[in-house]
């Protein structure tokens, strides 16, 4: 699962779902798209179905230190990297 | 301290229509908002009833998506009324969020759409597991999801009320938020109920045999409230809210009263959960009147609660009868939409104060043959035009809950 991967599937999700369109990666989402807990848990889902496998509680709670999307890649990439993830290898598809 | 209450603006959707024109043609010209029940795909095969009284219009929404995250169906119904209602008051934002403007908003059990999703991944064998429930469905499914996500909406910081008692929820939304304003918690509070299209209060009334299921051809013919032919209630699905006011405060503003609230009682049973009571019914009457502190003689028009039931029509027409005898006139307006639940007490209230307004009662819809049980009431026969000055709004709920609302007619002062 490459960086690029990441990213498009990421971008793809906060336009359907957040209509949150071309955000900057370094915005603060809070701050600048008004994303907020509910928010979260409902991306955490999603990361969930582009891994293929439940995040751990422990997993979980590193999220919520995320500010902006460039630290969102980073999160899934260190996740895809735990799980062997290999590039190419996108398991579920983000709606 | 005692303050009057008014009500300066309101808003429905309703079976039979969403504007004042369209709710008042609807009345006039006889036409019902019951219709074939839609298919659910899950119970609707097993219901014997299949009438509803149906929203089948086109309801445009505007909510931006913050706000439509933690919302379902039964939140779009209550924000959209609520919404209309602020629109209509025309209240300052500064008012909106300063405290002084509390929410008393409910529905009968959250949204059924909802938690029926959160089922059926549990049952249905499904792999998502544990975690495939959205953080947002609880936001979406629980019982005060109208009235926070009104407060969301809006920013308002007051009083939050939420009942949910079935039957009585929106007329005990009402009753509680002129209590809030009467004695002064709050100089404002959005009042109302909602509740969306949901088989499962369908199955339910269904099992316990008080649906209607003799006129599955021909919905407009039922619910029948007080006629011999009458076989059950119909549910629907709808919303209602109006704005109550302190008057001195909506007098200063310039706001356009539509009609004052002068009393209110709640009560219970005490005993059986599903069995309309007698005594229960009257001593609830009584207890509005004693609060809008009128004699019984001043009541022009009843909206009974009037589900068209073999035996809650006559208990409450003996209830009527009575506390007010037979002077005052008595329509049943499920009759035109059916029972939307969570939302019929603010429904009817609405219908009570435009037809205050306009002064001209309607009869009861499908009333062709009066149950000799009934008839010592003045039951609305004919569409007359007649001077109105106050009206009551009846409603009891499962859980032997009972409600009075009495209004009056503005009058300029």
């Amino acid at each position: 699962m490459t960086r690029e991967e990441i990213k498009t599937a990421i971008l793809v999700f906060f336009r359907k779902e957040f209509e949150i369109e071309n955000p900057g990666m370094e915005d603060n989402l809070r701050e600048v798209h008004g994303f907020d807990s509910i928010d979260a848990i409902e991306l955490l889902l999603e990361i969930e179905k582009l891994l293929g496998s439940e995040l751990t509680h422990e997993e979980k709670k590193r999220a919520m230190d995320i500010q902006n999307l460039n630290q969102v890649c980073d999160y899934v990439e260190s996740l895809a990297k735990v799980r062997n993830i290999g590039n190419g290898q996108v398991k579920g598809v983000i709606t | 301290m005692e303050r009057r209450v008014v009500i300066t603006a309101c808003s429905a959707i309703t079976p039979i229509g969403r504007t004042k024109k369209d709710i008042l043609d609807s009345l006039v010209n006889g036409i019902s908002g019951v219709k074939v029940l839609r298919e659910d795909d899950v119970l609707t095969p097993y219901i014997h009833s299949k009438v509803f009284g149906t929203v089948d219009y086109p309801i445009t929404y505007d909510f931006k998506r913050q706000y439509r995250k933690t919302m379902g169906p039964v939140a779009y119904y209550a924000c959209q009324v609520a919404k209309e209602v602020l629109e209509s008051a025309g209240l300052d934002e500064a008012f909106v969020t300063g405290g002084r403007l509390g929410v008393a908003f409910g529905s009968t059990h959250g949204s059924p759409t909802v938690q029926r999703g959160i089922y059926k991944t549990f049952f249905s064998g499904s792999q998502a597991g544990y975690s495939s429930i959205g953080a947002v469905d609880y936001l979406k499914s629980m019982v005060h999801t109208t009235a926070v996500n009104i407060t969301k909406m809006f920013g308002i910081t007051g009083r939050v009320i939420s009942s949910s008692t079935a039957c009585t929820t929106s007329s005990q939304s009402i009753g509680y938020g002129y209590e809030m304003v009467k004695y002064g918690m709050q100089d404002a509070m959005i009042c109302g109920g909602a509740d969306e299209y949901d088989t499962t209060t369908v199955a339910v009334f269904d099992n316990l045999l008080a649906c209607s299921t003799a006129f599955n051809d021909t919905p407009h013919l039922t619910p029948r409230p007080f006629d011999t032919k009458r076989d059950g209630l119909v549910v629907g699905e709808g919303a209602g809210a109006v704005l109550l006011e302190e008057y001195e405060r909506a007098r200063k503003r310039g706001a356009s009263i539509l009609a004052e609230v002068i009393g209110f009682s709640c009560n219970n049973n005490g005993g059986d959960l599903i069995l309309p009571n007698l005594g229960g019914i009257s001593e609830t009457i009584r207890l509005g009147l004693k609060d809008a502190k009128i004699p019984a003689d001043d009541m022009d028009f009843i909206s009974a609660h009037a589900t068209g039931t073999k035996m809650g029509d006559v208990i409450e027409a003996q209830a009527i009868h009575n506390v007010y005898g037979g002077r005052p006139a008595v329509t049943g307006f499920k009759s035109y939409m059916g029972h939307t639940m969570g939302s019929c007490g603010a429904i009817e209230t609405i219908i009570m104060t435009y037809l205050l307004a306009e002064g001209f009662v309607v009869p009861t819809l499908n009333l062709e043959e009066v149950d000799e049980r009934c008839a010592m009431i003045n039951l609305v026969r004919v569409r007359r035009e007649c001077p109105l000055r106050i009206a009551a709004i009846q409603n009891f709920a499962f859980g032997g809950v009972n409600t009075s609302l009495i209004i009056k007619k503005w009058e300029g002062r």
